[in-house]
């Protein structure tokens, strides 16, 4: 079957009527996460996850998709509204998207915005559409040493992409990894670290811990009497930019969709560096960089293109090679797991329905949100008056629920709440936790893969370069590993860096 | 020397890493040829305390412990008093009566919001939450064993 074919057999799945109020549930929902400052989309998709388990796959993943690329324009409301980040890929958005609104022109803010995230958004599904199922062919032909080798480079890659340094970013997976091996050992059938707790016997979810490590962490960073913050409501009739302003967007709007499409098929946090590194590339092509921070528009379409274009890239990797880029797409797996449905280079073939009927959805979802995005604005705004002092309780109370539903254990509670307060402490250390997710989730898989190919290859290593898949994947690994250990050398300052800084909030 | 941010943070992975060299003692590490369940455990273990090691080198490039700020603690503490009671009563109580002591203990004891405001607050969030799951989502919630749902 034909891309085109199996497009239109997504689609006559996707234009289902409950279909597609899963997907405007999803993409409601992912809106009001994003608007909300201290709930992510990761809080959000796991406190839904329940709530699914009596649907069918299609339908669940619709919705929660829904919530992850919802929440990319969600984000952006409070950015320039209340220069609060709804979300960490938001934070760019603050500066010029506030100054905007400072001189009156929130709503042309809002509806570029929002018609940079739907472009990017569309441009990023049309890509998936066309690269995800020759990529996932293409993967049907890794075996162990093959997938081991992924999964190397994967942490490489985020490690090198990452803003905090190489060692911390590996310690953080190195951490995860060791989470991973709690459990029943598939292989030997020995216990490993479950101290007589029978729950710990099928290891640790990936739900309780993302929760604790974003969800609760967060809000104990988050004292109440730190979020205040007054917010600019734009009028229905002042939403639409002027000539001018459209202009200035387009060319932002079109190079953030391509960088964050591209940075959205990496390992890491796609969505904040994809923004980061867009509006640099911005200010640095601008005949005006001194307008940058005083409410350039450059500022505002590109990142905000750029983040959406990258949470649909990072659909790449998940859907045709079953691997995750963030803990987002972790517990997007996890979600077709519990439905039986692996993720990864049979996707495409044994569940057809499910990978296009998801990927049409997206088309769909992404005009949602658009309708959802401008005409709404001022209900959502409504939504940021509701003081932090009753929101994060509620918070609470759905991450209790959300962890507690998935499998009626009340140790993946109390497992949640320990993270929380690693969460609390890693972030006071400066520790990025989204790599020890990543750890965690890949753990069984790179564990199984590692120990096959030593079995096939009767113990010996070299089974990892005889292979020409897995020879140029570690090579690449070698390649990354010699440029971050050449810039720590020379001890110049890269843009890695430079994002490091401006994430921790120096001047950018 | 200045006591830095990393020497601590390196100190507590390395000793980590040694904890779970200690626990691993019975899982066998096996061969190359047929790797046992102790294997991957192990050899990351050992990653994470070289990694804690380097680190701890380099702690130079980070922030003294002292700029750390702590400010937020004693209210990141009352939170997970409160949620941990919650958690502990949570099979006991049910959901009905545990989420709304919570709320209730979140919103008056920690935050300090005038009682009857943070009463009606969480018995209406409560009521409104028990609707959207047990009856549109349907999805059970935890009954307890008073048998309050």
């Amino acid at each position: 079957m034909g891309t085109v074919e199996s497009l239109l057999l997504g689609f006559s799945v996707a234009l289902q009527p409950d279909v597609l109020w899963y997907a405007f549930l999803g993409c409601l929902v992912g809106t009001i996460v994003g608007v909300l400052p201290g709930i992510g989309p990761l809080s959000g998709i796991s406190i839904l996850l329940p709530a699914t388990f009596g649907l069918d796959t299609t339908k669940s993943v619709v919705m929660l998709a829904g919530i992850y690329y919802g929440s990319q324009y969600g984000g952006s409301t409070t950015s320039i509204l209340m220069r609060i980040p709804g979300e960490a890929s938001s934070v760019m958005t603050c500066i010029d998207g506030y100054a905007m609104a400072q001189k009156g022109r929130a709503g042309a803010a809002l509806c570029i915005a929002a018609v940079g995230s739907w472009i990017a958004g569309t441009f990023g599904v049309i890509m998936l559409t066309l690269i995800a199922p020759p990529l996932a062919t293409f993967a049907l032909r890794f075996g162990p040493p093959e997938y081991a080798a992924l999964l190397v480079l994967g942490l490489i890659f985020l490690a090198y992409m990452s803003a905090t340094s190489l060692p911390r970013t590996l310690l953080m997976a190195c951490f995860g990894l060791l989470l991973g091996t709690i459990g029943i050992d598939n292989m030997t059938g020995h216990f490993r670290y479950s101290f007589d707790i029978a729950e710990l016997g099928d290891g640790i979810g990936i739900v309780p811990v993302a929760i604790g490590l974003f969800g609760l962490g967060e809000i104990l960073s988050t004292p109440s009497a730190t979020v205040v913050g007054k917010v600019i409501a734009p009028r229905l009739r002042e939403l639409l930019p002027s000539r001018d302003e459209w202009r200035q967007s387009a060319m932002p709007i079109a190079r953030g969709s391509v960088l964050g499409f591209l940075i959205g098929l990496t390992p890491g946090s796609a969505h904040i560096i994809s923004s980061f590194l867009s509006y640099g590339v911005e200010r640095r092509l601008s005949k005006h960089p001194e307008e940058f921070g005083k409410g350039a528009v450059a500022g505002v379409a590109g990142p905000e293109s750029a983040n959406n274009a990258a949470s649909t890239g990072a659909f790449v990797p998940m859907l045709a090679l079953g691997l995750p880029t963030g803990p987002i797409t972790a517990v997007l797996i996890a979600a077709l797991m519990i439905h039986g449905v692996p993720p990864g280079p049979t996707l495409v073939n044994e569940h057809p329905n499910v990978f296009w009927g998801f990927v049409a959805s997206m088309y769909v979802g992404n005009l949602m949100l658009l309708a959802l995005n401008l005409p709404l604005v001022g209900i959502f705004v409504n939504v940021l008056r509701i003081p932090y002092a009753y929101l994060y309780p509620l918070v609470i109370m759905f991450c209790i629920i959300g962890v507690y539903e998935v499998s009626h254990s009340i140790v993946d509670v109390w497992i949640m709440l320990i993270m929380g307060i690693i969460g609390y402490g890693l972030r006071k250390f400066g520790f990025d936790p989204a790599p020890l997710v990543l750890g965690l989730v890949i753990a069984p898989t790179f564990e199984m893969s590692l120990r096959q190919s030593l079995i096939m290859s009767n113990g010996n290593w070299a089974i990892f370069f005889q292979r020409p898949i897995a020879a140029a994947l570690l090579g690449l690994c070698a390649a990354l590993l010699a440029l971050a250990a050449l810039s720590l050398i020379r001890s110049r300052k890269d843009w890695r860096s430079k994002l490091a800084e401006v994430e921790a909030g120096e001047n950018p | 020397m200045t006591l830095r941010r990393d020497h601590i943070a390196g100190a507590i992975f390395v000793a980590f890493g040694l904890l779970v060299f200690a626990l691993s003692g019975d899982l066998p590490v096996g061969t190359l040829s047929f790797p046992g369940a102790g294997m991957m455990p192990k050899l990351v273990a050992g990653f994470l305390i070289l990694f804690g090691l380097l680190l701890i080198l380099r702690a130079n490039e980070s922030a003294p412990v002292a700029t750390v700020a702590w400010g937020d603690l004693p209210h990141a503490a009352r939170v997970v008093a409160i949620t941990a009671a919650a958690i502990a009563l949570y099979q006991t109580l049910g959901f009905l009566v545990t989420t709304a002591l919570l709320l209730f203990g979140l919103t008056f004891g920690t935050e300090r919001r005038h009682p009857l405001v943070a009463a009606a607050f969480s018995i209406g969030v409560v009521a409104l939450t028990y609707l959207l799951f047990a009856v549109a989502l349907k999805t059970p919630l935890e009954r307890g064993i008073l048998g309050f749902q």
